[in-house]
């Protein structure tokens, strides 16, 4: 705007300095012929080319010739001049005769005064405009972030999550600026229900060992006083609660994981340590069943002997209880004189753990449940534990950004698969 | 041997000064920070048992401004925060061990008695005897009145353990923890299977028992 005001003005100056310029130069010439005439022969002689150009020219113009200090003649008439709009132009002869020719700037001012009206117009046009257009434009910029502030104080004062802001659809940066809020929402919100939902969880979970406790401390109390059932009941609550606590640390673990909020402390980790830490911990445990466990490294899932040890980038402790979980339920599930078989490998994408045992493999109705919360399959086994620990391992390889599945082997038993990226 | 056991609350106050107690320590108790730091700037004590949330004054704060005192004595931190962070924010503000609650007392106890003898720095033995049971830590060779055992080595470390804290309860946790470095619960009860083992191969071939099971707390080893 600025800008469009300074040509205005420019272009109004040039106008008027060049105005001026032809008047002086008209009036140059005209004194140049006038001085000539008059020299040719004097007064008489300009007297009658004035007469003359002045009946034929449009322009009045005013002359007069100054003889030796006193006015000698006008050849224009004196009236109607204002020697304020008066452009004059004039020379000293030899004599010391002054020839002076004189014009009006009345013309040019007028013109001039119509072109200032007309440059005020545009200039005022110009204004308007761009004031006009700068508030538009800037409404329009202002608009969604209004609507972005309006939807951040929306969900500050409710406390809802579920509020979302409109995309313009635009593709502009406004627009991605807004999609990522969203996505952050939608992030929060997922978190916020994650957490409820495993607090609802939890707090149900703990619901039946909490009864359990209960009811032994009170059948004890209700029951005659004898010192060696109260110290039954006394350690049956110990080992309850100690029950309690595991449970409650493992559904946290879980939760945490499951929702993204675990902590994973990275390292490079060897997937042969981790076994080797696991399969040192369960050996008592299967030696005493009479199970065999056997390790074996280098199965990729095409090349059985391309790598021969698979690294990743994970927690050591949270792998070590992956692994851990998977013997154990292998253990579990295999009869005495039965095998499990821990396999360690990579191929190109992913490195892998695989447990193989020979049990009875998993029946085909409970197959889709094997990793839900406290499910026990074929509670008959009366095996000990608490439902939870393949549950951790889905939870923790996932948030590895790995995968886990089961398949039965026909005739053989449950073959449990670790994908982890490297 | 004196202890000082900074915790608010009252029930677990009176479980821990008690088991302190009967263990032989002379106790004494605090309910808050200010109290607790008074009590720590007063006397020397040979250890002190600090819960961290405390009103008042937190107990890591406590333990910051002792040591900026050069008061060096060691420090059991209590928390029910089990969180890594949480464990090496409590050791850098100068405590010597971080116990989670809950947490069994047989393993409070093991924890003081481990912070005493360390800062107390006495001679490490070279065997351990419990009756006739001998355990050789140079030579790694166990005898029982006189007649070799062989343990396999996870047998030998639980039995190191166990005969190291003899006349102790261990629980389960810290068995795990001190035999097999691991500080999660495996589902299936590892601990039970190596006990069995061991106790097969010092207590069943003799008259008189060593290895005892206290139910719901741990294992002891005691004549």
């Amino acid at each position: 705007m600025i800008g469009s005001l300074a040509i205005v003005l420019l272009t109004y100056y040039l106008t008027a300095v060049s105005l001026t310029q032809r008047d002086r130069q008209i009036l140059q010439a005209k004194l140049g012929d006038y001085t000539a005439a008059y020299l040719r022969g004097g007064i008489n002689v300009l007297a009658n080319t004035v007469r003359i150009e002045q009946r034929a020219a449009p322009e009045r113009l005013f002359v007069r010739v100054i003889d030796r200090g006193v006015e000698a003649v006008v050849l224009s008439d004196s009236d109607g001049w204002d020697p304020a709009r008066l452009e004059t132009a004039s020379v000293r002869l030899a004599d010391g005769t002054l020839v002076q020719v004189g014009k009006s700037t009345e013309a040019r001012e007028a013109l001039l005064a119509r072109f200032r009206a007309a440059l005020g117009l545009v200039t005022l046009s110009i204004v308007v405009i761009a004031l006009t257009g700068g508030w538009l434009v800037t409404q329009s910029a202002l608009f969604p972030i209004r609507r972005l502030t309006q939807a951040v104080r929306q969900i500050i004062r409710t406390g809802r999550t579920n509020a979302r802001v409109p995309l313009a659809g635009t593709g502009d940066a406004l627009d991605e600026l807004t999609a990522l809020f969203n996505a952050m929402l939608d992030k929060i919100e997922g978190l916020v229900a994650a957490m409820r939902q495993s607090l609802d969880n939890v707090s149900h979970d703990l619901r039946t060992p909490l009864t359990r406790l209960r009811g032994t401390a009170e059948m004890a109390l209700a029951g005659p006083s004898d010192v060696e059932r109260y110290r039954e009941a006394l350690a049956d609550c110990v080992e309850e609660s100690d029950r309690v606590l595991v449970m409650l640390n493992t559904l946290m673990d879980i939760s945490e994981a499951e929702s993204g909020a675990m902590q994973l402390q990275r390292e490079p980790v060897a997937l042969s340590d981790v076994v080797a830490r696991a399969t040192d911990l369960y050996r008592e445990v299967a030696d005493a069943k009479g199970v065999a466990m056997v390790v074996r490294t280098g199965t990729g899932a095409q090349d059985a002997a391309s790598q021969p040890d698979a690294v990743v980038m994970g927690d050591r402790t949270r792998l070590e209880q992956v692994a851990a979980n998977l013997i154990d339920n292998a253990l579990k599930y295999t009869p005495p004189g039965g095998r499990v078989e821990v396999e360690i490998g990579a191929d190109g994408q992913a490195a892998i753990l695989r447990v193989r045992d020979t049990g009875p493999g998993i029946p085909a109705a409970e197959m889709p449940r094997i990793f839900d919360r406290l499910f026990r399959g074929d509670t008959s086994r009366a095996e000990r534990g608490l439902g939870l620990g393949l549950s951790l391992v889905k939870a923790v390889v996932e948030a590895h950004g790995g995968t886990v599945g089961v398949e039965n082997e026909p005739g053989r038993g449950a073959v449990f698969t670790v994908r982890l990226p490297p | 041997m004196r202890a000082l056991v900074v915790e608010d609350d009252s029930s677990i106050a009176e479980f821990v000064v008690r088991g302190l107690r009967e263990a032989g320590f002379a106790v004494d108790q605090a309910t808050e920070g200010e109290e607790g730091l008074a009590a720590a700037s007063r006397q020397t004590y040979d250890v002190a048992i600090v819960d961290v949330m405390l009103p008042k004054r937190d107990g890591l704060s406590i333990i910051e401004e002792l040591r900026r005192r050069g008061v060096t004595m060691p420090v059991l931190i209590l928390s029910a925060r089990r969180s890594v962070d949480d464990r090496v924010r409590g050791l850098q503000a100068g405590g010597d061990d971080y116990l989670t609650k809950p947490f069994a007392f047989a393993e409070l106890l093991a924890r003081v008695q481990a912070l005493v003898r360390r800062a107390t720095r006495a001679p490490e033995p070279t065997t351990l005897t419990v009756e006739d049971l001998l355990l050789d830590l140079l030579s790694r060779r166990v005898t029982r009145g006189g007649k070799p055992v062989d343990l396999r080595p996870r047998e030998f470390s639980l039995l190191e353990y166990l005969m190291r804290n003899a006349g102790r309860v261990v629980s389960k946790t810290m068995i795990l923890s001190h035999v097999w470095e691991y500080n999660f619960d495996p589902q299936t009860n590892v601990v039970d299977v190596l006990v069995s083992r061991l106790r097969e191969k010092i207590d069943r071939p003799f008259d008189k028992k060593l290895l005892h099971t206290v139910r719901g707390v741990g294992y002891v080893l005691r004549a």
